[in-house]
C-alpha cells in the first residue's frame, strides 16, 4: 500500500551561506544539488512544500527516464535526492531581501539567512480567468488544483477551462478518478501535445474549441459555466458542479524585482543563457524565467544557475 | 492508495526503510522531551489499522516517542474529547492535552505535518513572529481550528501546521486536521469543495494556506465573536 508519505525537511537555524536558493521546485532542487556538489554552502527556502507546481501535475510523461510518473512522486524523488546534499527549509516564506555590504540578507518566517549569491527559482502561480463568478465561487466549485479538490466532484460534471497541457492532464486525471470533465478551449484547435489529444479522444472527454468563457454562475455554488462560441457568436451554457481553471501561469518575481532584477512586461525574470540576471550575483532558473514551463528544462536551468554562481563566486 | 474495495491487509512496514533512516536522523537531531502518539480506533473503521501501524512505526524510530492505542469509546477518548476514529493526537500528555490532532489518516502530504508536530511537541515550542505571538497571547477562551484537507493537497500541510503551531503556543487553541475524503458528511456540512478549508469555532471560515499574519486575523475574529 502506497500512502504517498511526504517527509518534512524543516531546518530552523538562521545561517550564512554562499548561495541561497528561493523556491524548492525542480529548478531550485537541481540548483541545490549542483551548488553543494560544486563545493558551495547552500540552502533552499520555500514558502510551501518542496516540489513546486510539479507536485500538482497528476501525471508526467515527458521527464527523461520516467515513462509515466505522478507529479507528486517525481517531486518526492527530486526532494529526497536534493535532501542528501542540501538543507531545504519548507513552509518558510521569504518576506524581504535586502543588501548589506555586498551580502544579501534574507528575512524569512523561520529565520534570517545571509548569502553571497541568490538564485530565484520562485516559479509561477495560477493565472485567474477574471470573469464574474470566479472569485465569488472560489471554494464553492471554482478550483485551481485537481489533485487537491478533484475528489469532491466524483460522479459529477465539471468544466476544465483551458485546453493546454495542464488543462488536458487535469481533465484526464478527473476522468480517471470518476469525475465527468468537459474542456473549454479559447483557441480554435487542440492546444495540448498530441499525446494528450490521443488520450482525450480515447477516453471520450469532450473538448470544446473556440469557447470564450464569460461567466461562472450559480446560486450558493457553481451551477453552470457560460461561454461565447467564437465561431458563431452564440452564447452557450453548460450545467456543471465545478470549474477547474488552467489558463496559464503568472511568474512570482516580486522579491526579485525589489532587488532591481529586470523582468519582461509579463513579469518573467530576464536571464542570460548562463542564468545571470542584470544584477550581479543574482540568478534565476525555472518557470519564473518564462522560457518553457517544463520540469526537465527547469531542472536544467537550475543546474546551470548553480554552476554559474559557482563560477562567479570562485573566479570573480 | 489501494482501491477501497481491495481486501484489507494488516501489515507492518508502511514507512519505507529509506524514509525510516531519514526520520531517525531527524529525530535524533531535534527531539528533546517525551512525545506521546495517541491513536483512537473503533469498529467499521477503514483506516484505523493503518493509523495504528503508522504511529507504531514512527514511535519505534526514537525512544522519546511513546505509542498508545485507545478505543474511541474509552474513558481516554472522553478525556481527550475524541469521538471519531481514527484520531491521532500528538501530545506531551499534559499541557497540550488533545489539542494537536488529526481526524483521519495523516498520510500523503500530512505525514510531514505529523513529523513536524512530533518535533515541535518534543521541543515544547514552535516558531512564530513576535507580532503573531502578541496576537496569540490575547486568545483567552477556547478556540477550535478545524482544517479540512485531502492527502494529495500540497498546500494543506501549511494550513494544518499553522493551527498546530498556534495550539502549541496557546493552551486555549485546538488544531484539528480533518481528512475530508474519509469524512464526507462532515466535509459536506461545511460545503468543503476546495482544500485547505478552515473552520474556526464552527463559525469563521476561509479557504487557502495563508501566512501566519493573515491566519491569526481569522483566529482573532472568531475569538472576538465569542465575547
Amino acid at each position: 500500500m502506497d500512502l504517498g508519505f511526504v517527509l518534512p525537511s524543516a531546518s530552523r537555524e538562521s545561517k550564512d551561506v554562499d548561495v541561497a536558493i528561493i523556491g524548492a521546485g525542480p529548478a531550485g532542487l537541481s540548483a541545490g544539488i549542483y551548488a553543494v556538489r560544486a563545493g558551495l554552502k547552500a540552502i533552499i527556502i520555500d514558502k510551501g512544500n518542496a516540489g513546486g507546481l510539479a507536485e500538482e501535475a497528476p501525471f508526467v510523461e515527458n521527464y527523461l527516464g520516467f515513462e509515466g510518473i505522478k507529479g507528486e512522486d517525481l517531486a518526492k524523488r527530486f526532494k529526497e535526492h536534493a535532501m542528501k546534499y542540501v538543507e531545504i527549509s519548507e513552509r518558510n516564506e521569504v518576506k524581504e531581501i535586502i543588501r548589506d555590504n555586498g551580502i544579501f540578507v534574507i528575512k524569512a518566517e523561520k529565520g534570517e539567512y545571509r548569502a553571497k549569491a541568490i538564485i530565484f527559482a520562485t516559479g509561477t502561480t495560477h493565472k485567474k480567468l477574471n470573469v464574474p463568478g470566479e472569485n465569488e465561487f472560489y471554494g464553492k466549485g471554482v478550483s485551481y488544483c485537481v489533485t487537491c479538490d478533484g475528489y469532491f466532484f466524483r460522479g459529477k460534471k465539471v468544466a476544465v477551462i483551458g485546453g493546454g497541457n495542464s488543462g488536458a492532464i487535469a481533465a484526464i486525471y478527473l476522468k480517471d478518478i470518476g469525475v465527468d470533465p468537459v474542456v473549454l478551449e479559447f483557441m480554435p484547435k487542440y492546444m495540448c501535445e498530441k499525446a494528450y489529444v490521443d488520450i482525450i479522444k480515447e477516453k471520450g472527454i469532450e473538448y470544446i474549441t473556440n469557447a470564450m468563457v464569460t461567466e461562472i454562475a450559480g446560486k450558493d455554488k457553481v451551477e453552470k459555466v457560460i461561454y461565447k462560441d467564437r465561431n458563431t457568436g452564440e452564447t452557450k451554457e453548460i450545467s456543471v458542479d465545478g470549474v477547474f481553471i488552467y489558463i496559464g501561469l503568472i511568474p512570482i518575481s516580486d522579491l526579485a524585482k525589489k532587488l532591481g532584477v529586470e523582468t519582461d512586461n509579463r513579469g518573467y525574470i530576464k536571464v542570460s543563457s548562463k542564468m545571470r540576471t542584470n544584477v550581479p550575483m543574482v540568478y534565476a532558473a525555472g518557470d519564473v524565467t518564462g522560457i518553457a514551463g517544463q520540469i526537465i528544462i527547469a531542472a536544467g536551468q537550475g543546474a546551470m544557475a548553480a554552476l554559474t554562481a559557482y563560477e562567479d563566486l570562485t573566479f570573480s | 492508495m489501494i482501491p477501497i474495495w481491495a481486501p484489507k491487509v494488516i501489515e507492518m512496514g508502511y514507512i519505507g526503510d529509506k524514509d525510516k533512516e531519514y526520520l531517525k536522523e531527524e529525530f535524533s537531531k531535534h527531539l528533546k522531551e517525551n512525545v506521546k502518539l495517541l491513536v483512537f480506533t473503533g469498529d467499521n473503521c477503514q483506516y484505523c489499522n493503518v493509523a495504528t501501524a503508522i504511529a507504531q512505526e514512527v514511535a519505534e524510530l526514537h525512544d522519546a516517542i511513546e505509542f498508545h492505542e485507545y478505543r474511541v469509546d474509552s474513558d481516554e477518548a472522553k478525556i481527550y474529547g475524541v469521538d471519531k476514529a481514527p484520531t491521532v493526537i500528538v501530545t506531551d500528555g499534559d499541557k497540550y492535552g488533545g489539542r494537536i490532532r488529526y481526524v483521519g489518516l495523516p498520510s500523503g502530504y500530512e505525514f510531514s505535518s505529523l513529523i513536524e508536530d512530533i518535533i515541535d511537541v518534543s521541543r515544547r515550542t514552535a516558531e512564530v513572529s513576535e507580532e503573531v505571538k502578541a496576537q496569540l497571547d490575547m486568545i483567552d477562551k477556547p478556540v477550535r481550528i478545524q482544517i479540512f484537507v485531502t492527502p494529495t493537497c500540497p498546500y494543506c500541510p501549511r494550513a494544518v501546521r499553522t493551527a498546530h503551531r498556534f495550539a502549541i503556543l496557546n493552551e486555549n487553541i485546538t488544531g484539528e486536521m480533518v481528512e475530508a475524503i474519509e469524512f464526507p458528511e462532515w466535509a459536506n456540512k461545511w460545503n468543503v469543495m476546495s482544500v485547505p478549508h478552515i473552520v474556526i469555532n464552527e463559525d469563521v471560515q476561509f479557504i487557502g494556506a495563508y501566512p501566519d499574519e493573515q491566519y491569526i486575523k481569522y483566529v482573532v475574529d472568531a475569538w472576538k465573536k465569542m465575547k
